[in-house]
Parts: C-alpha cells; structure tokens; sequence
C-alpha cells in the first residue's frame, strides 16, 4: 500500500512538473554582450524576476556576433516563445524584428536603443550619465586644461556619452580635448587604455600638461589609473571619472585617489524592469513610452561606502 | 563488414542524419518543417560563402586566416561609400575590389615571398582589421547612412506563393557561389591543377604547372569570397561594423574540416564544405530551439568537430 501512495505521489509530482513546464511562458532572451560585467548583472535581474514569474528562459550569448541575433530571433519565433529580450542595438537587427512582429511575438531591448519595432527599451539615461560625469570633470578642473577622452562610437549607447560629453567639453573655452582614444576592448578594455594612457604620459612629461582623464566607461578609466601610478604621477591632481561604477572602480575611489568618481547604472534594476515591461506585454497590454528609464547614481568617496 | 565500411565512408553523412532525426523527434512541431530549413539556409549562407571560398586555398593545404577581417573590411568600405553619398554599385563593386586586392596581397605574401600561409594570413588579420577601424573611425556604420535598397535585399527572397514560402536571396546567393566553385575546382583544369598542387607542390612545378600564379589566384579567390560574405553580413544587420565577420574564420575552418571527413582522400571538396556548414548550421538552430545553454553548444559543437575529425583520421590510418 505504502508503495502503491509513493507511486501515485512521484507520478503525480512529475506531471505537475510537467505540467507546469508545459504552461509556462517561455521567454528567450538574446545578447552577443554577456560576457561584459553589466550584461551579467542585467541578466541576474531578469533571471530573479523571470523565476518569479515561473517562466520557462533561454538565455542566449552571440558572443559579439549581431547577425547571429537575427537567427536566433528566427529560431525563437519558429519555438513559438511569447516574448523576445535583446540587448543590442535594433536597428542592426531590424530582419530579425520584423519576422517577430509579424509573428505578432513581443519584443523589449535592454539597454538596446529605441525602435519602432520594439515594445519599449528599458534603459538608464546614457545623455544625463555622460552630462553628469563630464560636468563634473570641468568643475573639479575648474574649466581649464587638458583632458583625455576614452570613448567607443562602435556601441551606440556609448557613443551617445562621448557625443554628450564632447558637447561639454566644447563649451568650456580653456578645456582641450588633447586626445579622443577608441581602446581596443577585446581584452576587457583595461590593459590597451593603460598602454595608450602610458604612451600620452610619456609624450607629455610635464606636471599639469594633463588635467583629466574622461572615459564612457569604467575600464579605461582603471586602465588610465594604473598608467598614472605606474608613471608616478599619482600626486600631480589628475581627476579620472568613468561610468557604471563596476566594483572595481568603486574599490579605486574609496581609496580617495585619482579616481574620483564614477556614474552607478542599476543593472540588476534594469533587469527586472525589462522583466516586467516583457511580462506586461505578453499580457497584451500596451505600453505607451517607448523608452523606460531606470535612476543612476553618481558615485564619489562622500557615498561609495552606502 | 559492408556496414563497417559504410560507416567509414559515410560516417559524417549518417551523423549529420542523426542529428536531423534527433532534433525532429525533440521538436516535433517546429524543426523538420520547410520554414525552418529555409530559416537555416538564410543563417548559414555567409559562414556558406567563405568556407566554399576557403575551401579553394585549402585544397593546395593553404589557410587563409584573414577570411574575417578581410569581411569586416569589405563592409566597412561598401558602407563609408553609401555614407558618402555614392550608389550600391559602386559601393559593392569597391567592396569586392578590396577583397581581390587583399586576397591577392595574401597570395603575394605566400607564394611569392614564400612567407607560411598562417603567418602570412595571421599578418593581414590584423592590418585587414586595423584598415577597418581606421576607416571607419571605430564606429558602426547604420541608419541612414545604409541605402534601403542595399539591406533589403537580405530581407527578401524568391515568393513560392503556392507553398506560402519564401526562398531568400541571400541562400541563392549563397547557392550561386557554391555551384561557381564547384565548377572552378572539379570541372575545369585550373581546379585539377590546384589540387595537384595540394598533392605535391614540387612534382606539380617539375610537371610544369605555374604553382605562384595559381596559388596567387586562389588567395584572390578567397579574398573575393570574404568580401561577398562580408556586403551579405552587412546587409543582413543593415549595418557595417569593424569587428562584424570575426567569427566567420574558424567557423569556415571547422566546416572543410568536417567537410574533409567525407572524402576518401581527406581531400577538401567544396560540396563536403557544404555538408559541414550544414551540421554547424543545423546544430546550431536545434539546440537554440531546444533551450541548451549557448556556452554548452560551443562546447558540443566544437567536440563533434573533433570527434568527426578523429574518427575519420582513425579510420583512414587503419585502412
């Protein structure tokens, strides 16, 4: 008897498994970024509040290939899955787009850029980001002096900084940019915008020939750090900013150094709001703003600690 | 023992079929459909174009690494000119004109220089990227900058209004190059002479074949070959991007290497390529379709290679 109620109970339980699998809305989500630390952290968002939701995901790395973004959006419109997350820019990806609209299947970017195509992009304000930090910089320098720009036109949403803070830059008389440097990222970003960072240290060896260092994110940022200390320069008052204020830069400005200040993006936040916003459209409701913005935080050594 | 040397023969093939049956009885309702292969043919028909094109320098046991950066290359400089304001053809025709150059540079390199095609190749890698960059500023060219009539074409296809299906251009172009090489390699006496070459580089001189011209107009074929994959890459993401065809060079390597598994020889013939762009093209929906982790299929991927590859080498070295 004892065996015949196991029985029935295992039996039972897997069907409500299966059950449940069977009924769960599947949800594909599509990145060539997830290597990048952000990409992570939206991701785990999305994850925590997909569980919550129970739906059945996927969770797909191109591994920097956008072509292969389109397939996989075909691939998943012909799994017939009710929603599709990208994190890439859609106007790259616009084949794969028009295949899921016409499959009348929802799709949200992530920190992608806006798009007809899509339902919403849930986002953090790259132009308040880039205002924010490039500001700062002009502030401390007191609106004179050399700066150096680390930037990446090839990302549209880091593009946007560079553009925003060239536009700061350029209305401050005494400010020169005295070099834009586009690192080469595919070791992380960090040890190329030290090298190149070493080699601008090297050409100009005066004290003060160089006021700031700006970068779009934080990576060359550290990298740049590293070649001022390395130089021995550390004390000659170069203020360094970068943005996303990852746990690499926050562990540099709580150490009251060159580094001194960054722009904090919630990712996790991001995350689960695009979570939401793909939940929302999959019920079939409208949702009217085509962006959706999370809050950002700039980060000095008054508030790294909270 | 007839079913040993079956599976000899054809063990690739017969993987490949399994694989087939496997995904179809996983997903029944979305795999073994016509819109699915269909999907496929599209996905694969730029790896298609450069592993067919490869698999030209491959038959003389040449690589041409450079397949890659030589595509983000082409797409860059089509795109600059569309931004400049000049019309698709020219941007094209500049495109594949920069693909001769730069496969023929290669070609110079190794069989004039007489520098290892992999350094030689390894070498132009990096400057096809770096020209790539410095063209195009760092930045991805989109938007307006793409003429409509240019990302369209990735987007459209030959209507079969009966079937309610639609045969894209993109695989018919990818079909095109195929039967192209086809006939260069195994209908015509430069092909013969190019495997020749691939035998025995020295009897072919001594049998007064002129192994620099051929060798430098094999490379120039592949180049052309990375240019055309390269404006297809481009038009499919209605963009050109610097970094946009790296992963197209292993990818192409791998599928000549699955390729070669089919020929007794262990020769590459351009229709086997097909056959491995199709495994690799095949494996990739199906696990897509099926959830499996994106990190696992590389893996899976990469160790099929390997076991097709080892098998067959196994095999041979028995025989």
């Amino acid at each position: 008897m004892k065996s015949c109620i196991k029985f029935i109970s295992f039996t039972l339980l897997f069907l409500s498994m299966f059950v449940s699998k069977a009924w769960a809305e599947k949800v594909t989500v599509i990145t060539p970024y997830l290597a990048q630390p952000g990409t992570q952290m939206y991701v785990e968002g999305f994850k925590n509040e997909a569980s919550k939701k129970g739906w059945d995901l996927n969770i797909i790395d191109t591994k920097g290939d956008v072509a292969e973004v389109i397939s996989r959006i075909e691939d998943a419109v012909n799994q017939k899955v009710d929603g599709i997350v990208i994190n890439v820019d859609p106007s790259q990806i616009a084949a794969g787009l028009e295949v899921a609209a016409a499959a009348n299947i929802p799709v949200v970017g992530m920190d992608s850029g806006a798009d007809p195509l899509l339902v919403t992009n849930v986002t953090s304000n790259g132009y308040a980001m880039a205002a924010e930090t490039s500001v700062y910089v002009a502030n401390r320098i007191e609106g004179k002096g050399n700066v150096v720009m680390f930037v990446f036109d090839a990302f549209p949403p880091v593009q946007i900084r560079g553009v925003i803070a060239d536009a700061v830059f350029g209305n401050f008389p005494d400010i020169n940019v005295m070099d834009r440097i586009t690192p080469d990222v595919q070791d992380g970003g960090i040890a190329d915008s030290r090298a190149k960072m070493e080699a601008l240290l090297a050409a100009n060896p005066e004290a003060g020939s160089i006021a700031a260092v700006w970068a779009a994110w934080d990576q060359p940022a550290i990298g740049a750090m590293q070649a001022i200390e390395a130089a021995g320069r550390s004390n000659e008052g170069i203020v360094i900013v970068g943005i996303d204020a990852n746990p690499q830069a926050r562990d540099a400005i709580s150490q009251g150094g060159n580094f001194e200040a960054s722009i904090a993006q919630d990712f996790v936040g991001i995350g689960s709001a695009t979570a939401n916003a793909i939940g929302r459209a999959m019920s079939g409701e409208e949702i009217k703003s085509k962006v959706i913005y999370v809050p950002t935080v700039l980060i000095t050594s008054a508030n790294v600690g909270n | 023992m007839k079913i040993l040397n079956l599976i000899k023969k054809y063990g690739t093939l017969i993987g490949f079929f399994g694989i087939i049956i496997f995904f179809t009885i996983n997903l029944p309702s979305t795999f073994l459909t016509a819109k699915n292969f269909i999907n496929i043919s599209q996905q694969i028909s730029m790896l298609a174009v450069v592993a067919f094109t490869m698999t030209v320098v491959m038959v003389m046991n040449d690589f041409d690494l450079s397949v890659g950066s030589m595509a983000s290359l082409a797409g860059i400089v089509a795109a600059v000119l569309f931004s400049m304001g000049y019309p698709i053809w020219i941007g094209i025709l500049a495109a594949l004109f920069v693909g001769i150059i730069g496969g023929l540079f290669n070609g110079f390199l190794v069989s004039i220089i007489g520098i290892l095609p992999f350094v030689a190749t390894l070498g132009t890698l990096t400057m096809f990227s770096g020209f790539a960059f410095l063209i195009s500023g760092g930045r991805t060219i989109f938007g307006r900058d793409i003429p409509s009539e240019f990302s369209s074409f990735a987007r459209s296809g030959i209507e079969i209004s009966s079937l309610g299906l639609k045969i894209p251009f993109l695989s018919i172009l990818a079909l095109l190059i195929l039967f192209i090489v086809w006939f260069i390699l195994e209908q015509t006496t430069y092909g013969r002479r190019l495997y020749a070459i691939g035998g025995n580089t020295e009897a072919s001189f001594l049998a007064g074949i002129k192994v620099k011209q051929l060798r430098l107009s094999a490379f120039a074929l592949t180049g052309v070959g990375a240019a055309i994959a390269g404006l297809m890459y481009s038009s499919r993401v209605a963009s050109s991007n610097p970094t946009q065809g790296s992963g197209l060079m292993l990818e192409a390597i791998a599928a000549v290497f699955l390729g070669m598994t089919m020929s007794e020889e262990g020769e590459p013939r351009v229709l086997y390529t097909l056959l491995g762009v199709l495994i690799l093209g095949v494996l990739d929906n199906g696990l897509t379709q099926m959830n499996v982790d994106s990190y696992i299929r590389e893996v899976l991927v990469g160790f099929i290679v390997i076991l097709a590859v080892a098998f067959s080498s196994i095999t041979k070295k028995r025989n």
